[in-house]
């Protein structure tokens, strides 16, 4: 089975089989595993429908404009067409949402018009044939089985019925697919056309321009840079053919934006993401992927890991009762460190009573946990509005730099946010800011409160007398003679600076203009507003890792994630053949601490080797790598070498497997250097 | 002063560079020759001279001179400290003629420059200038010796094939100090050369080892009993116990406990991507048992003769191709009716339609050993292998043993392999996947050996008729001619006293782009030895010849075919001599 190239598996003869499956069964620690995947599965469906529709409401606008274009260029009875309809769809630099992209729009694209819709890469054009024949498959096939033997075959049976017989990238079977198949219009989306030959696009309009008044086709390029660059590459005769749109899709980074408010910065997630693992998924969505897919798939990772390796999550159950529970997740959840922050507080409030039911009985410390997983929960869902305030209210007030959700959600989650300068600078702008802006605040807040994310939302509840507030400023506005806006007695422009020259020194004295009374009025508004905002932001911004039960609610390690996600799998080869004993943690080939030792005969034959190959230069002669071999691994007496040679043989051969040499023409029986560790 | 500026900073550049040691000396010697000259005063009249010419074309010619009369005080010197030559050449011998001139063209600029700093600057430059000025001089006259040291010394043409790139603003860094004490510091370079600096940064090893002529090998050879054929080495590995079987088999169990967590991961849809050292075939066919048993337990199977279908893929065997796995897959998926297309690009949309119309009970799970062996690396079949993997009907669970495999993927395959990786570090030999004899031959360009050698080669002539035997050996003999016009070539411009020792290794080195008979060449030869008669008969030959191995076909650099017999001179030699006595074969 090992040789053959690729086979159905079936299972080995039954005696061996026992021996295996105890290996793999009798390491099975986790209780409760199933019930926790279905909790697992309950949560992930929700965050899944939010992601969705959070998705589908980012693409909607653009590809309801698209759609409506490809159906507004249908044919119509009034003369022949003078210009292909081209859509022009800059879909970002994020080339790998583009296929997703384009095959949602294409769905759509069939449901709702009565056209025919075809994707085509560059790497199924490396020219106009190969394009044409993909092309006239990717419209036709749909219908009808061809294969090419089968066409050959059948060759003379069509030609003697309906003339000459067509080749097969001629048009011409898609005008006599359309007479069978009426449709509207074809689309044809170049999903990148910045990889596409400019050749091959020139002659792909001019062709399917000269076939205009027979088959009605839409194009569409996906780009990737701008439409201005799109341009400059086609000819302009073949612009001339063309009749262009452009849509602008929404750019990847504000999806995720998005995204990250629906999921990780939801007020009823849970369990909650940490943030330095979500400040690693972000990064790692800035410098590397720039991919939606990826951000949903690091998620999902997070939420299985949380739920398959801690124990504890258990608790995170729909309605929990006592009897579900066995008595490990009890111990679980004992074994917490907030579990034991938890106790030790009690211990110094000497409240040993409870500390002493706590660690002995299940029932008291179920009650305790079913307590606060709810008011946790609460604390961190306030928490999570508090920075949704913060951005909201930054955004209103157009402060500089713009600082979004996912940034602000990080600081507050690793609890930095409450003496950060951020929100210093916040405060401060908002004790100066007209009445306009603070207008506009507080109804962006109102609107916030009445906003429902996700289906089974609650109303967000921002505990400020907003509509109090709101009430009054429109009544103070409303009897505001002036035509400018009221201001606060902080604001700047109230302030005057005066300068005296008193025996010949400059005297500046700040001066405060005298406040009208609906400025007076109005500065006890801001005041009122501030004052409230600042005491919300002192109770909601905790720091979330002091609160008992953190590691149930919230899933914060990067261990798994990191390496799953972003494997170092030539750090990983290195390390195991230049230290083998990291891996195989022998007796014999330990001593990592002292370097000059490491290279020891007892290791593995392909180490010892590849460590000889790390000291030497680019070429390497293999009977000199083959007599330090020998040196370190080979027995005293010359006769008994060739259980080293084969061993050699095998440590070299595998170095080529790996790709680590290369033979050298340079000179005879040497080997080219391919690699350098570290690098 | 800007010269010994100028100066300073070309030091501090070799500073730079990790042979720190180096440096040092180098500075030694600078204080040795300015003392050396110091006390010679015949050096400063060749100053003298020097200053009063001022040109640099002067000094080239004061150099020719100094070469007629060997009276100068510098030759004197030279020959004082005996061997400069030789040590010279040890250390580069890559000296090419391009960069004397450079180097020469350098030192006209310098002398100008000089002559300029020191009517600006004044007497109190003297003394180094003076220094400088010799050492100079110096250069050129030994770089001039260096070019006829360079001719007689044997062992410098070994490293003739290396290409080494131009630097010649290191090149005279090193000599004009040193020609004074040029035999120590050509010792003490020597003495480090085995050593290299430990503990550097792996950027910094990188151009440590790639430093020009910087890597120096011997030219030792295996002979050939040295390496085991097959039989050998089976032979030899039956008996062989690897001391660290037991933490192996630990590692093996350390990954098995992981079988259940990616089952799960490949329950919601995620794939699996295998990497690290050893080979990951155990685990993979442990987990495909593993999975075939907890499949067995479930809905559709248990308690029916029904199977679970799994599909295994060896990507590391030799011929494997897309359409094989495809047609595995399919053979898997649909239901055997009917004919399956031809095609690859249909026969996917084939499976990809079963699937979408008629979804299986789970996912089917395609097992990939090596997925980034070197059939599968083509971009048609991972980004195939990617369209088949972003499909949720199909769970896959892949191994790659090379360490830069994330390169097979661009964003767009990744996002649709949806990949996680797990280290499944295992340090199993990779018995199945590679045949470590033949690689290792290949690798060390004694790929005929793989028809067993000689001996294979004999043992197929036997079977064939009198003709191909003779075509057989007019190959041979007509590539054994060229090598040797090869080596005369060489040898005439190059290496006129080329020894016995270095004759042998050269022809493979240098001979290697031109090697192997032309293929009309060839075929006009056996016609008119009556071999042949027409061309088709030729071919049919060469065609036997080919399918035993016995002959590769490479394209120089011109394009045209050439037929060689991979073996080496020796052998080849041996082999024509037992192909003329006839009767071994």
């Amino acid at each position: 089975m090992e040789h053959s190239r690729c086979y159905i598996y079936t299972p080995p003869e039954q005696e061996s089989r026992p021996s295996k499956r105890q290996r793999t069964s009798k390491s099975k620690p986790h209780t409760d595993l199933s019930e926790r995947l279905k909790i697992y599965s309950k949560t992930w469906a929700e965050q899944e429908k939010n992601i969705q529709i959070t998705l589908e409401e980012a693409d909607s606008a653009t590809q309801g404009k698209i759609i409506n274009f490809v159906a507004a260029n249908a044919p119509s009875e009034d003369g022949p067409r003078i210009s292909i309809p081209t859509g022009l769809i800059v879909a970002g630099p994020s080339i790998a949402s583009h296929g997703p992209y384009f095959e949602r729009l294409g769905r759509r694209i069939t449901d709702e018009t009565n056209s025919s819709y075809v994707v085509l890469t560059s790497g199924e054009s490396p020219n106009l044939k190969t394009f044409l024949k993909n092309l006239i498959k990717k419209i036709t096939s749909r219908t009808e089985e061809d294969d090419d033997d089968e066409e050959e075959i059948g060759r003379s049976a069509t030609s003697s019925r309906r003339g000459p017989k067509l080749l097969n990238f001629d048009l011409g079977h898609v005008q006599e697919w359309t007479s069978r198949n009426p449709v509207q219009s074809i689309v044809v989306a170049i999903q990148d056309s910045e990889a596409f030959d400019t050749a091959l696009l020139n002659e792909m309009v001019d062709l399917f321009y000269s076939w205009l008044d027979r088959l009605p086709f839409v194009l569409l390029f996906g780009i990737a840079t701008s439409s201005e660059s799109f341009e400059d590459r086609l000819l302009g005769k073949s612009l001339r053919y063309l009749e262009g749109q452009q849509f602008d899709v929404t750019q990847s980074d504000e999806i995720i934006e998005k995204l990250f408010c629906a999921t990780v910065a939801h007020p009823d997630t849970e369990p909650h993401i940490g943030p330095n693992l979500c400040r690693r998924i972000l990064e790692r969505q800035k410098d590397h992927v720039q991919n939606i897919q990826d951000f949903v798939h690091g998620l999902k990772y997070a939420y299985m890991s949380h739920f398959y390796a801690n124990p504890a999550t258990i608790f995170l159950k729909y309605d929990p009762k006592f009897k579900d529970f066995s008595s490990d997740a009890f111990e679980a959840i004992r074994n917490l460190p907030s579990f034991r922050r938890y106790i030790e507080e009690k211990l110094e409030d000497g409240d040993t009573q409870s500390v002493r039911q706590l660690l002995s009985s299940d029932q008291s410390l179920f009650a305790v946990i079913e307590e606060h997983v709810v008011a946790v929960q609460d604390i961190l869902s306030s928490l999570n509005i508090a920075a949704m305030v913060l951005t909201r209210i930054r955004e209103s007030l157009g402060i500089t730099p713009k600082v979004r959700l996912s940034s602000v959600w990080t600081r507050a989650a690793s609890g930095e946010l409450l003496d950060s300068p951020l929100l210093r600078e916040t405060m401060l702008s908002i004790k100066k800011t007209p009445s306009d802006k603070l207008a506009r605040v507080i109804d962006s807040l109102i609107s916030l409160s009445a906003e429902k994310v996700g289906p089974e939302a609650e109303e967000i509840d921002i505990p400020i007398e907003l509509q109090t507030l709101h009430c009054e400023l429109k009544t103070l506005i409303e009897n505001n003679a002036d035509s400018g806006p009221l201001r606060s007695q902080d604001d700047v422009r109230s302030e005057s600076v005066r300068t005296t020259v008193v025996a010949q020194k400059v005297l500046l004295s700040k001066h405060k203009a005298a406040l009208s009374e609906q400025d007076k009025a109005y500065s006890e508004i801001v005041a009122r507003f501030y004052q409230q905002l600042e005491s919300y932001f002192r109770f909601a911004l905790i720091d979330p890792k002091t609160l008992f039960l953190y590691e149930v609610l919230v899933y914060d390690l990067k261990s798994p994630h990191t390496e799953v996600f972003q494997p170092r799998p030539r750090l990983a080869l290195e390390r195991a053949l230049a230290t083998p004993h990291d891996y195989l943690g022998c007796g014999c080939c330990g001593n990592t601490q002292d370097r000059e030792n490491t290279l020891a005969g007892t290791q593995p034959a392909t180490a010892i080797v590849y460590q000889l190959y790390l000291e030497s230069g680019t070429l390497i002669n293999a009977t000199d790598l083959w007599s330090a071999f020998n040196a370190i691994v080979g027995k005293d007496d010359e006769e008994e070498q060739s259980p080293t040679m084969a061993l050699f043989q095998r440590a070299l051969a595998e170095l080529k497997h790996l790709g680590l040499v290369k033979p050298s023409r340079k000179k005879a029986d040497h080997v080219a250097k391919m690699m350098w560790k570290g690098l | 002063m800007t010269s010994a500026k100028r100066k300073r900073d070309a030091q501090d550049a070799e500073n730079t560079s990790p042979r720190k040691l180096r440096t040092q000396t180098v500075e030694e010697d600078e204080n040795d020759s300015v003392s050396e000259l110091e006390a010679q005063t015949p050096s400063r009249r060749g100053r003298g001279l020097l200053a009063e010419n001022g040109t640099p074309r002067s000094i080239l010619k004061k150099s020719g001179l100094a070469n007629e009369f060997n009276a100068t005080p510098k030759s004197n010197r030279r020959l004082l400290f005996a061997t400069p030559t030789k040590a010279a050449s040890d250390e580069t011998p890559n000296g090419t003629p391009t960069i004397v001139r450079n180097a020469d063209r350098s030192a006209r600029r310098k002398s100008n420059r000089k002559l300029i700093d020191r009517t600006i600057n004044g007497a109190d430059s003297e003394d180094e200038a003076l220094g400088e000025e010799d050492a100079l001089a110096q250069q050129i006259l030994s770089e001039e010796e260096n070019e006829q040291a360079r001719k007689q010394d044997k062992e410098a043409d070994a490293q003739e094939a290396i290409p080494v790139p131009e630097t010649p603003s290191k090149r005279p860094r090193g000599r004009p100090k040193g020609t004074g004490k040029n035999q120590l510091a050509a010792k003490a370079r020597k003495e480090r050369e085995p050593t290299p600096p430990n503990e550097l940064p792996a950027h910094e090893e990188y151009f440590w080892q790639n430093r020009p002529g910087g890597s120096k090998t011997s030219n030792n050879t295996l002979t050939s009993q040295t390496l085991l054929n097959h039989d050998e080495y089976f032979e030899t590995m039956q008996s062989y116990v690897d001391r660290h079987e037991p933490e192996k088999e630990y590692l093996l169990e350390l990954h098995s406990r992981a079988y259940d967590q990616w089952i799960f991961e490949l329950q919601e849809g995620f794939n699996i991507c295998l990497y690290g050292y050893g080979s990951k075939r155990a685990i993979t066919s442990e987990f495909a048992a593993r999975t075939y048993q907890h499949l067995l337990d479930q809905a559709p199977y248990k308690g029916t003769k029904k199977t679970p279908k799994i599909v295994v893929v060896n990507g590391y065997t030799p011929g494997v191709t897309l359409k094989d796995i495809l047609a595995t897959i399919a053979s898997a998926v649909i239901p055997k009716s009917g004919k399956l297309p031809n095609q690859t690009s249909s026969l996917l949309t084939c499976i990809l339609d079963n699937l979408a119309r008629d979804p299986p009970p789970h996912p089917l799970l395609v097992v990939i050993n090596s997925v980034d062996a070197a059939n599968l690396r083509k971009s048609a079949v991972q980004s195939t292998l990617a369209s088949l993997a972003v499909h949720p009907s199909i769970n896959l669970l892949c191994t790659a043993d090379t360490p830069n495999f994330p390169l097979l993927w661009d964003v767009g395959l990744k996002a649709q392999f949806k990949f996680l990786f797990h280290d499944a570090t295992t340090f199993a030999s990779y018995s199945v996947e590679i045949d470590p004899v033949e690689t290792v031959n290949e690798l060390l360009g004694r790929s005929g050996r793989r028809i067993g050698g000689r001996d294979g080669v004999g043992f197929v002539l036997k079977s064939l008729p009198e003709h191909a035997r003779a075509l057989f050996r007019i190959i041979v003999a007509e590539q054994l001619a060229l090598s040797y016009m090869d080596d005369g070539d060489q040898g005439d411009d190059e290496d006129p006293t080329a020894t016995s020792q270095s004759k042998t290794n050269a022809p493979r080195a240098a001979s290697e782009p031109t090697q192997g008979v032309e293929y009309r060449r060839l075929y006009r030869k056996a016609r008119d030895e009556f071999v042949c008669t027409s061309e088709v008969v030729f071919r049919t030959l060469l065609k036997e010849f080919h399918d035993h191995q016995m002959i590769e076909s490479r394209k120089d650099s011109m394009g045209t075919e050439r037929l060689v017999v991979p073996f080496r001179q020796e052998e080849l030699q041996t082999l024509l001599e037992e192909l003329l006595l006839g009767d071994a074969f």
